[in-house]
């Protein structure tokens, strides 16, 4: 990312009033258009004002690009190859008509199930982040998500309902469904309960695609990231997340229960603390 | 009904699996497509010997994504997915005589049987991603009446395919035709396909519908519409 001004400090990347930037860039008045700017000395303290303590849910921020449209290119030979070898394995014959560009169009597919690993919340979110004097519920629901299940490598689809009681900053509306689709577009799956932290990605050496481990996500942790991303971003009064999805590794083999939907919820903030607030959401997001 | 092969020969897969020794698991194609027609291209038994190529293929795949096929959620990933892969396409391995075989009577109705809103599931075989909805299935039986469930069966072996949704509505349609000889024959497929929603044009209300009509079903047009609104009443 370049930037035209001149840095005063490298501050490697903390996070200012919910800018995120490598480089460090305060928001000063008259600054490159932040939009903290005017509002900064209302805000909370930056991080940068307590040394060296890193919050752990600010990792959510973190996150490293594992792959980039270069990567795509490269993998998709070896995506292919490895279809064609499902499909013989499966007693299909790859030569036929309907399956000749099958593999390609599969390896495509699941490089596109998976480009939330493409993405960065910073270069979705920068540049939206207005400052309203509006301290009501702002909803978002009926977002349709589509994932893929880790364990199956079969869809998870349903929907995903946002809530937020905006602190003088508020979203871009169609950020929170980018937010979203940077999430949901991975493997879901258990959670790990412990983080392996793995080298760095490297994408210049032949074994790049190592992937720094935080705990690995199922629908549970899709909701919570969700709801992790969008408080850090701009440390709202409260988020409230709910999804409500469809596992097909349930529906259509394994149990076999057609109509089973699975419902997750993450409430942070007042959300949590107020249940005339909670329920207020959840009355709205159900009409 | 199959495509057969059209001779092209992907070179650089089959060089690839040649020197990977998957050679031993390839089908021999001729026979596949032979088989499909009537027998299985696949036995259920062989299921077993092929887990480990489809193992293989599927580790390939994730790490090829991205993503670190050690951690915790994805160590058994691609076992469980080629398991999974392997039931979706169980299809492969069976007939209809084997359905079938006992569950044909004789009964004096010529009246029109329909079996609706059977849940349907399938993969599609341009990007293998799944694709559902409902079946409707009405027959005017000739002396032959079939089991209920066998027509759900029926669908299920050829749902749990590879498959174009109109080829599915196809091959039930000629199963059922083949196996009780009936007056006519009629399908209905509604369905939605993930690989629609999820990607590309991503368009999540649409929904395709297929029919097939055979017999007095294709040449009357009163029957159809009988056949018609009966499964479509909620």
């Amino acid at each position: 990312m370049e930037h035209s001004e001149p840095t005063e400090q490298a501050d490697g990347g903390s996070a200012l009033n919910g800018h995120f930037d490598r480089t460090g860039k305060r928001p000063v008045p008259g600054g490159s258009g932040c939009a903290s700017a005017a509002a900064s000395a209302g805000a909370p303290q930056p991080p940068r004002a307590e040394p060296g303590a890193p919050r752990p849910v600010m990792e959510s921020w973190r996150e490293e690009r594992t792959r980039s449209v270069e990567d795509n290119q490269t993998s998709l030979p070896s995506l292919a190859a490895a279809y064609t070898t499902i499909l013989r394995g499966l007693g299909e014959d790859p030569q036929r008509q309907g399956l000749l560009k099958t593999p390609w169009r599969a390896a495509t597919a699941m490089q596109f199930f998976t480009k939330g690993y493409q993405e960065k919340i910073i270069d979705v979110l920068n540049d939206a982040i207005f400052d309203e004097d509006h301290d009501e519920m702002v909803i978002v629901k009926d977002i349709d998500m589509f994932s893929m299940c880790e364990h199956h490598l079969v869809p998870i689809f349903g929907r995903v309902h946002i809530g937020y009681l905006p602190n003088k900053r508020v979203l871009g509306l169609s950020k929170l469904a980018r937010i979203v689709e940077i999430y949901s577009r991975r493997l879901q799956g258990t959670p790990s309960g412990r983080r392996s932290k793995v080298s760095a990605p490297c994408h210049l050496c032949p074994t790049r695609l190592r992937l720094r481990v935080r705990a690995s996500t199922v629908q549970e942790r899709l909701t919570k990231q969700i709801a992790v991303a969008i408080t850090e971003a701009l440390k709202p009064t409260g988020v409230g997340v709910v999804i409500e999805a469809t596992h097909m590794c349930m529906v259509m083999r394994g149990v076999q229960k057609m109509n089973s939907k699975t419902v997750t919820s993450t409430m942070l903030g007042v959300f949590r603390e107020d249940p005339k607030t909670r329920d207020e959401f959840l009355a709205l997001i159900r009409s | 009904m199959n495509g057969h092969s059209n001779g092209k020969v992907n070179d650089t897969v089959e060089e690839f699996h040649r020197n990977n020794s998957f050679n031993g698991l390839v089908i021999d194609t001729k026979k596949s497509a032979e088989h499909r027609q009537h027998g299985t291209s696949r036995e259920e038994d062989a299921d077993e010997c092929r887990l480990p190529a489809l193992e293989a293929a599927y580790a390939s795949i994730l790490r090829e994504l991205g993503e670190d096929a050690g951690r915790q959620g994805l160590l058994r990933t691609p076992l469980r997915a080629a398991k999974a892969m392997q039931f979706l396409t169980k299809g492969y391995h069976e007939t209809i005589e084997d359905i079938l075989n006992n569950a044909i009577f004789d009964e004096d109705h010529d009246e029109m049987v329909i079996v609706k809103n059977i849940d349907v599931f399938s993969l599609c075989e341009h990007h293998l991603v799944p694709f559902f909805g409902k079946v409707h299935i009405g027959y005017i039986p000739n002396k032959k009446v079939v089991g209920l469930s066998k027509l759900a069966r029926i669908v299920e072996i050829f749902s749990r395919r590879l498959q174009v949704q109109e080829r599915l509505t196809k091959q039930i349609a000629v199963g059922i035709s083949q196996a009780l000889e009936p007056k006519g024959v009629a399908v209905v497929i509604e369905a939605a396909h993930m690989c629609m929603i999820m990607r590309g044009v991503q368009k999540m209300n649409s929904r395709t519908v297929t029919s097939t009509m055979l017999g007095v079903y294709l040449e009357d047009p009163k029957t159809r519409e009988e056949f018609l609104s009966l499964s479509k009443s909620a």
